[in-house]
């Protein structure tokens, strides 16, 4: 039972850390608010090309997983490029929900990485990428200003698949244990 | 054709030959170096000439950007032509290119070879240029974006403002935003867009300002050190890091201030500061001089605390963080608080560490904040300490303040005043009171909790009695306050006088008295009061003439009696005794016991005054009114209040409602209403009832008579015309017989049978047919002709003298008939005579009168009647319708016809030669205007 319970409370801080992703989101569109208007182009900047075939739902969960943590490496990245360049003045909600973001995002790697007991479905680690050289493309501001919103959309994209992923994981899991 | 081409390579020659005699070389080895960050292009060249013809163009279309002629010495080490360009256009956006020829007067030489730098729009890929550029409010700039070679340019976005883009080459265009305001937080973004709406590129610019910063101050903390400080200036807009601006101190980084912290610091004083402040858009300088002693801010003492801690007083002690300090001039400021007990004190000395508070209030909770600063060259108070809390210890209370105030002629209560934190020292236990007299030994001591304000008394005898009260904490007992009882009652009614308030307080003054040498008491309460009663009084010394009573201790319309007593060693003595109110108001009631009684056409209207505590003012007096549908009016004003009553006079039977109304100083009171419905009584019932109508028709009678002397000739001829006599003329001295008469066919005569005759009255009257048939055989009577008939009258006096007195009227000449049995006549409308037939004897008309004897006396009176009237004139119609009317043939025909006939006409007409015989009765004289 203490698989499923486990399971449950990843699945519902997915569900939680996606809105606080769709929030963010919004947060930064208000303050950039070009974005509104007209849709940024661009590749995906998290991609599951190195991972293999996920059959399972458990291997799906370690997918997902990479993903977040990929995730999380570019919104770190993130956080520093703007104190970098806007300082630690700036103390508004989305500066708060950003923080709030990271941290949940931790928590939830954490709680997937205990859910996967023998790290099935783990993709090869991608290459380390210097913050503020090779994860921005362009070095002025309008350059970050559109990562930074490509960094929101993958965070929203991967929450939510990791919602998915692991609301079908704990299912399984609690029908498992019913049947045991 | 071929001479035209010959002719021109010949010209063509002609000039290059020219051009090579001006000896103006064409200018060598141009170069462009271009500085992409600020816009500009360096040019350089080699030539003999100062003077140039530049030409800088947007390479693709050829657009001439610049057309200028500059003069450009050599450098004289390197021999070479410089000049810059300013480029209003990014150089990236577009190629450009440039040529440039010499120039002397109007020669110029050839131009050089174009010389190109290649623009950003060339490679497959889209920018917008400038990127991140920091500009000031208001400046103009040229943004381009180049667009990527499949896309489709649609737009330019200058924040949410679309621009229009004018086109600098195949994929590059641009737009120029003037007086731009100042951006955001993350700066203002310049969007780039296809025809699908997505971005193709942008860019940032940072408009903003540049420092603003002001007032540099620099002080000492600690004697050594300094720290600068100043204030913000506007704000500069410019948020992201590497725009924000930089402070230097006397050339040395500030790395401590930034957008919030406005200061700065320096191990060493030194007198002269410059702080330069510095963002990319400016540059500002603020400096700052002073001596280290003349700006000393110390720091906050630390460690305070009360060493000794008294009722009064308390020593507080503390220490300096500083080392420096105890050597230093210092003055405090040592700030109490306490509830209504909040003072300042200042303290000087070296190195202040400890001071001793005076002054203190016993039993108070107090809390001290402690500041100091540099006693000589004063510049400002130093840091707060922190509130450090005093409870000063207890002592004994004040003495009370006691009176004492009697209510009847044995017993009384003592009052006292509570003690405030100021005089109570402590919080109080209780009171005592001991109660002792000249014929007791000893006191007696009764211990009261400390909620109790008053104590009863009970005097035994006539002796005064002398209370003394004392408060008691646990600090010990207060001295104790007594009061003798005083000769005189609160309620008695000594000499009042009246007292007008001002502005809501009592204002009083009285002559000074030799006895009061322990001062004076004014004593106030509400007028009437029994029970507890809210007694005030104020205790003056003897110095003291006057006294206000204010306003808060004292209720509108609320009556006050109000006392000044003399102190002495004994009982207090009553000096003055005065009744008023502070504001007098209108009386909340009215007056009672309204009622009225009438008599006659008079109504008593009496009441009772309210009572005194509903009277709130004096009252001057009592307006009256008389109440109408729609309004008073008034009718009346007592300005006496001990008049309680009104007569009202003259009024008639109605309907009334009158109201009254008490007033003070302060206005009317709401009224008082009572109505009555007036009535007629006995002695005017009689006289409106009989000797009102009596009185108007003797009234009426009188004008009547009056209108009708004056109008006697009318009257008179509307209903007494004159009847003319009769005419006589001949013999009518006729023998004896019947008269025969044939009335006049147009007369209307009526004749009735009349059973009621009176057979009394004499006059003629017709003759029974029987006597006539009898007496006058040969005489023939046709009753059923239309002739009237033949009446037969004897001819003779009807009476003598004494038948003046006989009455007759038309009815009975009428009735004269009812013998016959043929005819009864009336002579309707004829006016009867027999009345006047009295008043003068003989005389008169008297044509059918007969006497109520038998026919033969009528007979006799008759004829001798007819003697009479050649005295009198009378009428005699008779005769002359017999012997002398020549019409007496024609109506001989109609008399004696039994046909009842009645006549509007009189009988006999008017003779204008017979004047008729007067009546000879009052009216009838009356009318002739006889006397």
């Amino acid at each position: 039972m203490e698989g499923a319970a486990d399971s449950g409370r990843a699945a519902a801080l997915a569900r939680l850390l996606h809105r606080d992703c769709t929030r963010l989101l919004q947060l930064y569109k208000e303050r950039e608010d070009f974005l509104s208007q007209h849709a940024p182009g661009g590749e995906r900047l998290v991609t599951l090309a190195l991972c293999p075939e996920a059959p399972s739902t458990a291997e799906q969960v370690g997918h997902v997983r990479s993903a977040l943590r990929r995730c999380m490496e570019l919104l770190e990245c993130l956080i520093v490029r703007e104190v970098e360049e806007m300082g630690e003045e700036l103390q508004g909600e989305y500066e708060s929900l950003r923080k709030t973001v990271k941290d949940r995002l931790g928590h939830l790697l954490h709680s997937t990485g205990a859910l996967l007991e023998n790290g099935e479905g783990g993709c090869p680690p991608s290459p380390p990428k210097q913050c503020t050289e090779d994860e921005v493309e362009g070095s002025d501001s309008f350059a970050a200003k559109l990562w930074t919103y490509r960094v929101l959309l993958e965070l929203i994209h991967w929450t939510d698949s990791a919602s998915q992923t692991l609301h079908v994981f704990h299912t399984e899991k609690h029908g498992q244990q019913q049947l045991l | 054709m071929q001479g035209w081409v010959t002719l021109a390579l010949l010209l063509s020659l002609g000039a290059k030959r020219s051009l090579a005699q001006n000896g103006l070389g064409e200018p060598r080895g141009l170069t462009l170096n271009p500085d992409l960050p600020a816009q500009t292009l360096s040019l350089a060249w080699q030539s003999d000439s100062t003077l140039f013809d530049l030409e800088i163009f947007h390479t693709e279309f050829m657009n001439v950007v610049l057309n200028a002629t500059v003069e450009v010495q050599a450098d004289p080490v390197t021999g070479l032509h410089s000049w810059t360009w300013h480029s209003p256009l990014p150089l990236e956006c577009t190629s450009h290119s440039v040529r440039i020829r010499a120039r002397n007067q109007q020669s110029v030489s050839q131009w050089s070879p174009l010389q190109t730098i290649p623009g950003w729009d060339i490679p497959e890929k889209s920018y917008m240029f400038p990127e991140d550029k920091m500009i000031p409010v208001g400046s103009n700039m040229t943004f381009c974006c180049i667009v990527n070679e499949k896309e489709d340019f649609k737009e330019i976005k200058y924040g949410r403002q679309e621009m229009k883009a004018t086109r600098l080459s195949r994929r590059s265009y641009a737009i120029t935003v003037t007086n731009q305001p100042a951006s955001d937080n993350t700066g203002t973004n310049v969007i780039c867009s296809s025809q699908k709406f997505q971005i193709l590129t942008g860019t940032v610019v940072f408009v903003g300002y540049p420092p603003g910063d002001e007032g540099l101050v620099c002080e000492t903390r600690d004697l050594a050190s300094a720290e600068c400080s100043w204030k913000k200036g506007r704000d500069t807009h410019l948020r992201i890091k590497h725009s924000q601006t930089n402070y230097t101190l006397n050339g040395r980084d500030c790395l401590e201030a930034n957008e919030r912290k406005t200061w700065c610091s320096s191990k060493m004083w030194e007198e002269n500061w410059t702080l330069e402040a510095r963002n990319p858009l400016g540059t500002v300088q603020l400096t700052d001089s002073a001596q280290l002693t003349d700006r000393v801010h110390l720091l906050a003492p630390v460690n305070v605390a009360a060493v000794k801690v008294e009722a009064w007083s308390a020593t507080l002690q503390w220490s300096w963080s500083v080392a420096a300090y105890k050597k230093l001039e210092m003055v405090c400021q040592l700030r109490l608080f306490a509830h209504e007990l909040s003072s300042t004190r200042n303290y000087d000395g070296p190195g202040l560490s400890s001071v001793v508070l005076e002054g203190l209030w016993p039993d108070v909770d107090y809390t001290v904040t402690l500041r100091c600063g540099s006693k000589h060259s004063f510049w400002k108070w130093g840091d707060e300490s922190a509130p450090y809390r005093i409870h000063t210890k207890m002592d004994r209370p004040d003495a009370l303040d006691v009176w004492m105030w009697m209510d009847s002629s044995n017993t009384g209560h003592v009052f006292w005043k509570p003690l405030s934190v100021r005089k109570s020292h402590g919080a109080l236990d209780g009171y005592e009171v001991s109660q002792s007299s000249a014929e007791e030994d000893g006191r007696n001591t009764v211990s009261l909790p400390p909620g109790n304000f008053s104590y009863p008394i009970i005097l035994n005898n006539s002796s005064d009695v002398t209370v003394a009260v004392a408060a008691r904490n646990p600090a010990g007992l207060s001295q104790p306050s007594t009061v003798t009882t005083p000769a005189y009652r609160a309620d008695s009614q000594l000499s009042v006088s009246e007292l007008l308030g001002t502005n809501g307080s009592f204002v009083l003054s009285w002559e000074p008295n030799v006895s009061a040498s322990s001062g004076y008491v004014v004593e106030w309460f509400p007028t009437g009061c029994t029970g507890h009663c809210p007694i005030d009084w104020k205790k003056l010394p003897e110095s003291d003439r006057s006294f206000t009573v204010n306003s808060d201790s004292l209720v509108a319309g609320v009556r006050y009696t109000v006392s000044v007593y003399s102190l002495s060693t004994g009982a207090p003595t009553l000096l003055q005794r005065w009744q008023g109110y502070s504001q007098e108001m209108i009386p909340s009631q009215s007056v009672s016991e309204l009622s009225l009684n009438q008599t006659g056409s008079d109504v008593l209207l009496s009441w009772k005054a309210t009572e005194m505590k509903q009277q709130r003012g004096f009252i001057r007096g009592y307006t009256i009114y008389l109440a109408s549908a729609a309004h008073l009016d008034l009718i009346a004003n007592i300005t006496d209040p001990a008049v309680q009553s009104y007569r009202v006079k003259g009024l008639t039977l109605s309907s009334y409602k009158f109201v009254v109304k008490a007033y003070t100083s302060a206005g009317e009171d709401a009224g008082a209403t009572v109505a009555i419905k007036m009535e007629m009584d006995t002695a005017d019932m009689l006289f409106v009832g009989i000797l009102v109508p009596l009185g108007i028709m003797f009234c009426c009678i009188i004008l009547f008579s009056i209108f009708f002397y004056k109008k006697r000739e009318w009257v008179k001829k509307a209903f007494y015309p004159e009847i003319p006599g009769p005419k006589v003329s001949g013999d009518w001295s006729s023998p004896r017989g019947p008269l025969d008469v044939k009335p006049s066919p147009h007369s209307l005569v009526h004749i009735v049978k009349n059973p009621e005759w009176d057979f009394t009255k004499e006059g003629l009257f017709p003759v029974p047919e029987e006597e006539e048939e009898s007496e006058n055989d040969n005489m023939e009577v046709d009753t059923d002709s239309d002739e009237p008939a033949l009446l037969r009258y004897y001819n003779q006096v009807v009476g003598d003298g004494s038948h003046s007195n006989q009455v007759s009227d038309s009815s009975a000449s009428s009735t004269a008939s009812m013998g016959s049995t043929q005819t009864e006549i009336t002579y309707a409308g004829i006016q009867s005579p027999s009345s006047s037939q009295g008043a003068y004897s003989g005389g008169g008309y008297r044509p059918q009168m007969q006497s109520v004897t038998g026919p033969a006396e009528p007979q006799i009176e008759f004829e001798a009647d007819f003697q009479d009237d050649g005295l009198n004139a009378g009428y005699k119609p008779q005769c002359s319708w017999q012997l002398d009317s020549p019409e007496a043939e024609n109506f001989s025909g109609s008399l004696g016809s039994p046909t009842s006939v009645t006549s509007s006409q009189f009988l006999i007409p008017e003779s204008s030669e017979e004047k008729p015989q007067p009546s000879n009765t009052w009216f009838h004289n009356f009318l002739s205007g006889k006397s």
